[in-house]
């Protein structure tokens, strides 16, 4: 299976020190606290906003949508930073990462006129609305469905898993627009006004006590005609060809990396052992690996290839990782994690990961999917 | 010549081709089969190649378990005469780090405290100790040694039939010989005065050929078991069709894809040198290394019986994973090495150090 390995291009490192600069300002406004999983936890707009002030915000639209026409490794060095600095980054997350491209490759002009600007100034915040109760991993069971009306669409049935959609503007609902032998046609995908009539919210708590979720019920949304986005019948494919995005970023093996920043400066305070040291670099070789293999699905994705395989394996790697690493971290540095300890120190940071570990190799596609995709995709390649 | 190769690709190997120890006593056979260009043989790289390429053709001789000492001597006995100024002598070269050997001057300069060797009229070197577990000491050309002289740290070359050798193999049976040196002259012509940094490199560049040669056989691995779990059935299907094995074989992909992409992101840091070199090719080994277990372990789960015994070629990868891993620094040696330099502040930067 072919990974290259990439030699970032020069202008993607004088951006990696100005981004670095931008964390320092930020960090001494105190935004930015080195948390754990901050693209799903850390919600801050105004956070959002300055960071597009920059450009770095759905920088790889073009100019002409207002944005920042930068390549796809550029935005990969700023957003490996904001992750691994713990930056608040999940107000524009699906917006910069799934609903910019998508709406881009198959919106309409006037879509991409409408929403581009205001995904790339920070003013524009989405939800993915694709599971529900009865669709997993199964995704193309999804039973909600879109009636035609006169000037649009009808939208009944509830999404699960929806993360911010009680705080962001739109969201992206895959659903049923036709019957059809293979149920993988007849879908289609909606942008839905998360304010519409019709539209209900409802939290589903974390076991951790966070509201990050939401059942989404849409008790006849009418959506306009213009809302639909790409083909009617194309929902499918328009889905599966955002995984590799979705997939080999870097928020599929950093999420726990603030955790072994913490370790590392609470070793800072008492001479490490050599087993601690151990450990601690059997880590990071491991972090250096993904990483290497993470940017090398970026490179080809930045070359217009498809590298969904390749994905899917260092969805695997790195996920595992960061579930791994959460355990590894309490093994080094014995500590009682505490959900109520002062918030930012070792035994809370440790708590927070921990309550979210589970999460890490389920969501985006559970690792044992992931597994069956990298089997099937060397078998294929062979 | 001898023009003997192994074929490595075959399904099934005969019992004398994989008798190494056979195989090796005749010195010339190693030369041509780094050397050839038969189908399924490695060639040597060309003297211009870079690090990738080298690191590449590496990979290659430890997927196809060449019988003789290509990685260790393009990119460690090669690069370290170099950059020693020596010239590089034709055929396989072995390489030793051996800091602990006794060294004294052979001429001892007239000194008013007394000629205890401690300089040399000329820098012809009078050597004892023993140089451990060589590799391929008993067919190379010459092993490239670095160690420390009364003067400050030395590379020389040894003819290893200057030394008395004991043999002694690893768990692949490849040649990892004992050299015996009791006040074996070194004529000055053979030795060079180095900076310290000459050892750290030696000590970088064979973790790194180590790891490199580990990526080849966990590649091998993986081309064996896929092959295995598609074409062997059982219960009317595939291997490759139950849910358990497929788990099982991704987890052995990712490990081999993961071992490659630390083995390929050493290269550039490797020219570079300095903390860059040392982060990369510490981290590379320690992974390496690391992962050998979990590979052979998945490896030779699939395969079934078959796979342990010699009938099938499971064994020239996996018996190399588990000496190779061992080899040049283990994860036990590299990690802590890895880690030492790293703060809380510099972990990050250390990261994202190469471009």
């Amino acid at each position: 299976m072919a990974f290259p390995d990439v030699v970032l291009p020069e202008s993607a490192c004088r951006l990696r020190a100005e981004v670095r600069a931008f964390l320092d300002e930020e960090r001494a406004r105190g935004t930015v606290l080195g948390r754990p999983d901050s693209w799903l936890a850390g919600w801050d707009p105004d956070f959002s906003r300055r960071l597009a002030e920059r450009g770095w915000v759905g920088m790889a639209l073009p100019v002409e949508y207002g944005g920042a026409g930068r390549g796809f490794l550029e935005r990969y060095v700023v957003i490996e930073e904001l992750l691994a600095a713990g930056a608040p980054v999940s107000a524009h997350w699906v917006s910069d990462r799934q609903a910019g491209p998508s709406v881009l490759q198959h919106g309409t002009e006037e879509q991409r006129r409408f929403f581009l600007p205001r995904i790339a100034a920070g003013r524009c915040f989405f939800s993915i609305g694709m599971s529900e109760k009865g669709s997993g991993s199964d995704l193309a069971s999804v039973a909600t469905r879109a009636e035609r009306t006169a000037d649009g669409w009808r939208l009944t049935g509830t999404k699960m898993w929806t993360g911010g959609a009680h705080v962001n503007d739109y969201a992206i609902v895959l659903a049923r627009t036709d019957d059809t032998e293979d149920r993988h046609a007849g879908l289609s995908q909606f942008i839905v006004d998360l304010r519409a009539p019709g539209v209900r919210v409802e939290p589903i708590r974390l076991m951790s006590g966070e509201h990050r979720f939401n059942a989404v019920h849409l008790d006849g949304v009418d959506v306009p005609d213009g809302m639909l986005l790409g083909q009617r019948g194309g929902g499918w494919k328009q889905v599966t060809g955002e995984l590799a995005f979705e997939r080999s970023g870097p928020e599929r093996y950093l999420s726990t990396f603030p955790l072994l920043v913490s370790l590392l400066r609470e070793l800072e305070r008492r001479p490490a052992t050599a087993e601690q040291l151990t450990q601690v670099g059997i880590l990071t070789a491991r972090l250096h690996g993904i990483r290497r293999l993470s940017l090398g699905v970026a490179a080809a994705l930045d070359a217009g290839a498809s590298p969904d395989t390749q994905a899917a394996l260092v969805k695997d790697l790195g996920t595992r990782l960061e579930s791994s690493l959460v355990d590894t971290v309490r093994g080094i540095l014995p500590t009682p994690a505490d959900p109520y300890a002062t918030p930012g120190t070792h035994p809370e940071l440790l708590a927070f990961a921990l309550l979210h570990s589970p999460g890490y190799t389920l969501r985006g596609g559970t690792n044992e999917i992931l597994r069956g995709i990298v089997t099937r995709g060397l078998e294929q390649h062979r | 010549m001898n023009t003997h190769t192994i074929d490595t690709s075959a399904p099934v190997i005969s019992a004398d081709a994989y008798d190494t120890t056979a195989f090796y006593a005749d010195a010339d056979s190693i030369a041509v089969v780094t050397n050839t260009t038969a189908p399924d043989a490695v060639a040597l790289p060309s003297p211009g190649a870079s690090t990738a390429q080298l690191l590449a053709a590496a990979q290659e001789a430890g997927r196809r378990a060449v019988p003789g000492p290509l990685a260790e001597t393009a990119l460690v006995a090669r690069p370290l005469l170099r950059r020693a100024g020596l010239p590089v002598p034709d055929g396989p070269l072995g390489y030793a780090v051996a800091p602990e050997l006794t060294i004294r001057y052979a001429r001892p300069a007239a000194s008013p405290v007394g000629s205890a060797g401690c300089s040399g009229d000329d820098d012809t070197l009078l050597v004892t100790g023993t140089l451990r577990r060589v590799p391929w000491a008993r067919t190379a050309t010459a092993v490239v040694v670095l160690a420390t002289a009364p003067s400050g740290p030395v590379l020389f070359t040894l003819a290893p039939d200057r030394a008395v050798l004991a043999p002694g193999v690893n768990l692949a049976e490849e040649p990892r010989d004992d050299l015996h040196l009791a006040a074996v002259e070194i004529p000055a012509a053979q030795v060079r005065r180095v900076s310290p940094e000459l050892l750290d490199e030696a000590r970088l560049r064979a973790a790194l050929a180590r790891a490199a040669l580990i990526a080849g056989a966990a590649e091998r691995c993986v081309d064996l078991t896929v092959a295995h779990t598609t074409a062997r059935t059982q219960f009317g299907r595939p291997l490759s069709r139950f849910q358990a094995v497929k788990q099982e074989e991704a987890r052995l992909i990712e490990e081999a894809a993961l071992v490659r992409a630390v083995v390929q992101a050493a290269a550039v840091p490797l020219d570079i040198g300095g903390p860059a070199a040392h982060f990369a090719v510490a981290a590379a080994k320690t992974q390496a290394s690391a992962s050998a277990a979990e590979i052979a372990r998945i490896a030779h789960q699939l395969h079934g019986a078959i796979g342990i015994t010699r009938l099938n070629p499971l064994h020239l990868a996996t018996t190399r994973l588990w000496s190779w891993r061992d080899e040049d620094g283990d994860e036990t040696y590299w990690a802590p090495r890895l880690a030492r330099p790293l703060t809380a502040t510099t972990l990050w930067p250390a990261l994202t150090a190469t471009p």
